[in-house]
């Protein structure tokens, strides 16, 4: 019991002693702990929030009040994707050279994005689809688009040039004022949180769900959520998190605590919520949801996030910009194909695309296998979600006990075993509510608990890609990264639409009450699980070839830190004042 | 693995490790065992490299965007060739199509040199291949079609044929159909034995035909208007309310033969009118039975017409499939006669609610069967109707061994 006693006395005098200045070797104060508590908390709790509104069907503002139909989408992701394409080169560029571009070609860039605004503008305001012949083939395979017609292709083709010139120069101008003060992770919350909270009350207020003609709703619709997502909000602070010590065991420590901790804000609203939902007159359907819970919920967690924004550093070792790396094009490209732990972690998201376009399982379980609403789904949301929190408070000994070989073959092991005793159960028992429903909550309850201590190996794995790539191409090319998606491409995008189809002859569309329908139920939602079951048990083989282990790791960081030093120190000696930079 | 070992490899993720590593090697210096750094370094046969890249992703580009047309161009009609003929199995609106004619192998063939897309196309049949049966789902939140005329070779139609067609207010089958007809705009089989579809804006063709300008919405109904727009006859041969039958139908009143045996599944679910442009609310309220009478006539004109009448379902009712009659919160009355032997899980969800403190809609079910009589049937789960009740749900009084409730008088 004393040495208990002494333990907890010791922890106590440890807090104390280094509350503003961190232990020997370690790089975090315990004030910036409490600081990533609340702060994260704030940050990850408006990221989720933001997560009921999206421009996709199961978001329940388009499936109750826009009612578009499901493939819709993907002609939509359809339309955007060729300039997609041809935006990320120049947006890649610009990312991984953090804004900072030679003096000619900053200036070209920003003409090409003042043109694409100017386009994008004017599709909106004319009809350009009238310009080609009405009963041609192209007008005619646009109007044979579901949810739309040739107009409305036009108008969302424009909203994309629109919102990608529009982005992309807010990308340069504001990474090039606020990197040098706030870092790379955080930066967009300074210039992105004020016109987000309008554009979070917007949604809600501005009723274009009401258009009549769906063509018309639909255009109307990807330009309003087109300019809602100009402005970020995403869960940046726990990205600072995650990069917040050069030392490996320091930051798995800040992932498994404090940030853990901090969830429980979301936790806690992830209850309230659908409280509050439960007491509104027609529930998720209600827009009173969008108008009112939402914005008040995002913008307390928005201010708390400012409040303590300033306080949470990343510590990456890395020159100061000044004397940055700079990356060509080519260097970027060919830089990320060199490393072999992308291209690991590229099959696994290859493979995994084979679930791409499936229903939320939970989501249907929830609403139209138990009937769920108020405070009794809020309850099993939590109790399922909790599942993971006990075993991720043990992340720090999981991690040093196993490889993270071994620990992310053994989640998708897991995943494929749950998912198959849930398919099986559906099939067999689908009709007998009660049995089938428990089984895949018990089933949910151990996925989840078997989920958390991978995700955080998961999380650590993408940094150290990026710490890895820092060594072997003076950048974290995080944005080259992106490479990769197009060689995965034509296979992602042709599997990705078998579900949406095969979901569309089973009745799904904008109208989800099919979903009330025991036999279309069954067939949209075991039939997506059975592919996905089969994808998990193919990603454990690209794992087999993971050998970057923590001595790797630890070398890295040395050579990152000796680079930030020796730099920094030259530029001290040519006179240069410094800034971005941390020598770890 | 040993102990030893296990402690040599738990310590390396803590251990500070330090390299000396010359100023002039920073950006060149190899960790064992990982690849080289190459930063501002030229590349071995560069130009090849940066071809063969490009090559590379644009085929993979090219591929993408061509799959994804592929996979999204949609055939305004689709059939598929069986043993029993030709099945027509999805149908895509152009955006201009109002009116679809089930009969023959149709396509869309376009108008050289006319510019306005509503008119620009005609619709081709090929009247050597007749349609004999319809896919569930052809139809699938079409918001467009008003009517759909069903040919005379059409066989079968499956129940889910025509989902959730918003537009949908008529169904009209050729006289000579043998499987088929309908009864002023609504589709039944031959023998009127079956109502299989009353179309989801079914009003609207009413309004039409009685001289209504437009909707009326709830608060502005008067006694006529719900009389020949929101009530309806279900003839006296019927014997089975077909799937999805009458959902979101803008209906206040149902009037039910004695003699039906079979709600199915979702067969009156969420009815629903409008209160104003954009809002809807529950409508349905009075189920009733009529009994003796024989009806032909869908249109109601007095309760005299349809002899004697009683509250709630049918005596002679078998069966209630599931969601048969969920959402119908303006429902006030429900009684399950005796001749009920399956109920399907949530047969009447969501017809109760609680405003303030005041419990409304189906408040309390009446039972027929006394509670062991009633427990030897074949229920489902959640079958009866649950309110919210201190942040949960909570179900309502079932009355067994009760008597029906007498019709009010007139």
């Amino acid at each position: 019991m004393s040495d208990i006693l002494n333990k907890v006395k010791d922890f106590g005098t440890e807090i104390k002693t280094h509350w503003n200045t961190p232990a020997e070797g370690k790089y975090v104060p315990y004030k910036e702990y409490k600081d990533v508590v609340i702060g994260v908390g704030a940050n990850y709790t408006g990221a989720k929030t933001l997560e009921y509104i999206g421009f996709w069907s199961s978001c329940f503002l388009i499936m109750h009040h826009y009612k578009l139909p499901y493939l819709t989408f993907s002609v939509i992701g359809l339309l955007n994707m060729p300039l997609g394409y041809i935006t990320a080169l120049i947006w890649w560029y610009v990312c991984d050279n953090l804004g900072f571009l030679p003096k000619k070609q900053e200036r070209k860039v920003y003409l090409v994005y003042g043109l694409m605004m100017a386009f994008g503008l004017s599709t909106i305001l004319f009809d350009y689809s009238r310009l080609f012949d009405q009963s041609g083939s192209f007008i005619t395979m646009l109007n044979s688009f579901e949810g739309m017609n040739a107009t409305a292709c036009f108008k969302t083709f424009g909203t994309h040039f629109l919102y990608s010139g529009w982005v992309g120069a807010r990308n340069i101008f504001w990474r090039k004022k606020l990197i040098p003060k706030y870092g790379r992770y955080k930066y967009g919350l300074y210039c992105d949180v004020i016109p987000k909270c309008v554009m979070v009350i917007l949604i809600g207020w501005l009723p274009i769900y009401n258009i009549p003609d769906v063509a018309t709703r639909v255009w109307v619709a990807n330009l309003l959520f087109a300019t809602y997502n100009v402005f970020g909000f995403g869960n940046v602070l726990e990205e600072c998190s995650k990069r917040i010590s050069p030392n490996l065991q320091e930051r798995i420590l800040v992932r498994s605590y404090p940030v853990k901790i901090s969830h429980i804000f979301n936790s806690i609203l992830a209850i309230i919520l659908p409280a509050i939902v439960g007491e509104l007159r027609y529930e998720w359907a209600d827009i009173n949801f969008y108008r009112w819970v939402i914005p008040v919920t995002f913008c307390i967690s928005a201010g708390f996030t400012m409040y303590l924004s300033g306080r949470i550093k990343e510590r990456m070792p890395q020159p100061p910009i000044e004397k940055k790396v700079q990356i060509k094009f080519w260097d970027g490209m060919l830089g990320v194909l060199k490393n072999k732990y992308m291209l690991i972690n590229t099959v696994v998201g290859l493979i995994d695309a084979l679930g791409n376009g499936m229903l939320p399982f939970a989501t249907i379980l929830y609403f139209y296998t138990f009937r769920l609403s108020g405070l009794p789904y809020s309850l099993l949301v939590a109790l399922i979600s909790f599942a993971g929190t006990p075993p991720d408070l043990l992340s720090p000994y999981f991690l040093k006990r196993f490889s993270y070989k071994q620990i992310m073959i053994f989640y998708q092991l897991s995943r494929a075993i749950g998912n198959a005793i849930i398919a099986i159960a559906m099939w067999t028992l689908g009709d007998n509510l009660a049995l089938c429903g428990t089984i895949c909550v018990v089933v949910l309850f151990f996925m989840e608990m078997t989920k958390t201590v991978p995700t955080t190996a998961g999380h650590d794995m993408g940094v150290r890609i990026n710490d890895y790539q820092m060594y072997l191409s003076g950048e974290r090319l995080e944005s080259f990264a992106g490479i990769f998606g197009w060689f995965t491409g034509p296979i992602t995008s042709f599997v990705g639409l078998i579900i949406p189809i095969f979901l569309l002859r089973y009745g799904f569309n904008s109208n989800w009450e099919i979903l009330f329908f025991d036999g279309s139920r069954r067939n949209i939602v075991v039939v997506p699980i059975i592919v996905d079951t089969i994808g998990f048990f193919l990603m454990t083989i690209p794992y087999l070839f993971w050998d970057y282990d923590n001595k790797k790791q630890n070398l890295v960081m040395e050579v990152l830190k000796r680079r930030a030093e020796v730099t920094e120190k030259k530029a001290q000696e040519e006179g240069i004042s410094i800034s971005g930079g941390y020598k770890g | 693995m040993s102990k030893k070992e296990k402690k040599i490899k738990n310590t390396a993720l803590q251990e500070e490790i330090h390299l000396d590593i010359p100023e002039d090697e920073i950006w060149t210096y190899q960790v064992e065992g990982l690849a080289a750094p190459h930063i501002n370094k030229p590349y071995k046969h560069y130009n090849l490299k940066k071809a063969l890249f490009v090559i590379v992703i644009i085929v993979a580009v090219s591929l993408s965007i061509y799959f994804s047309v592929l996979a999204l161009m949609n055939d305004t009609f689709e059939y598929n060739e069986t043993e029993n003929g030709i099945e027509f199995t999805k149908f895509s609106n152009t955006g201009y199509l109002y009116e679809l004619d089930i009969d023959y192998v149709s396509d869309i063939e376009y108008i050289p040199g006319n510019n306005n897309p509503k008119i620009n196309f005609k619709v081709v049949k090929d009247t050597t291949k007749p349609i004999t049966s319809v896919r569930q789902f052809t139809l699938n939140c079409d918001d467009k079609i008003k009517t759909i005329r069903i040919g005379a070779h059409v066989e079968k139609v499956d129940p889910k044929a025509f989902y959730s067609c918003w537009a949908l207010q008529n169904i009209e089958v050729d006289e000579n159909n043998p499987n088929y007809c309908d009864v002023d705009g609504v589709l039944y089989n031959k023998e009127k034995t079956e109502i299989l579809c009353y179309p989801c804006d079914h009003d609207e063709y009413l309004r039409e035909k009685y001289g209504y300008e437009r909707e009326l919405y709830r608060d502005e109904v008067t006694p006529e208007y719900e009389k020949e727009i929101q009530t309806y006859v279900v003839p006296s041969t019927v014997k089975k309310i077909g799937e999805m039958c009458f959902n979101y139908a803008n209906l206040r009143v149902i009037y039910f033969p004695e003699g039906l045996e079979r709600f199915e599944t979702l067969s009156v679910f969420k009815l629903h009118e409008r209160v104003d442009q954009w809002t809807t609310v529950p409508s349905l309220y009075g189920i009733y039975t009529y009994k003796g009478a024989e009806v032909t006539d869908t249109t109601f004109t007095t309760q005299d017409a349809l002899g004697e009448l009683y509250l709630s379902l049918p005596e002679g009712l078998k069966f209630i499939g599931s969601d048969a009659f969920s959402y119908n919160q303006n429902l006030q009355y429900m009684y399950i006669p005796s001749s009920v032997t399956e109920i399907g899980h949530h047969a009447f969800w969501d017809t109760c609610y609680k405003e303030g403190k005041e419990l409304k809609g189906v408040t309390a079910v009446d039972v027929a069967h006394s509670e062991e009589q009633f427990a030897a049937l074949t229920i489902g789960d959640d079958w009866v109707p649950e309110y919210d009740h201190l942040l949960f749900k909570k179900p309502v009084d079932i009355k067994y061994s009760s008597q029906r409730q007498v019709m009010p008088a007139k």
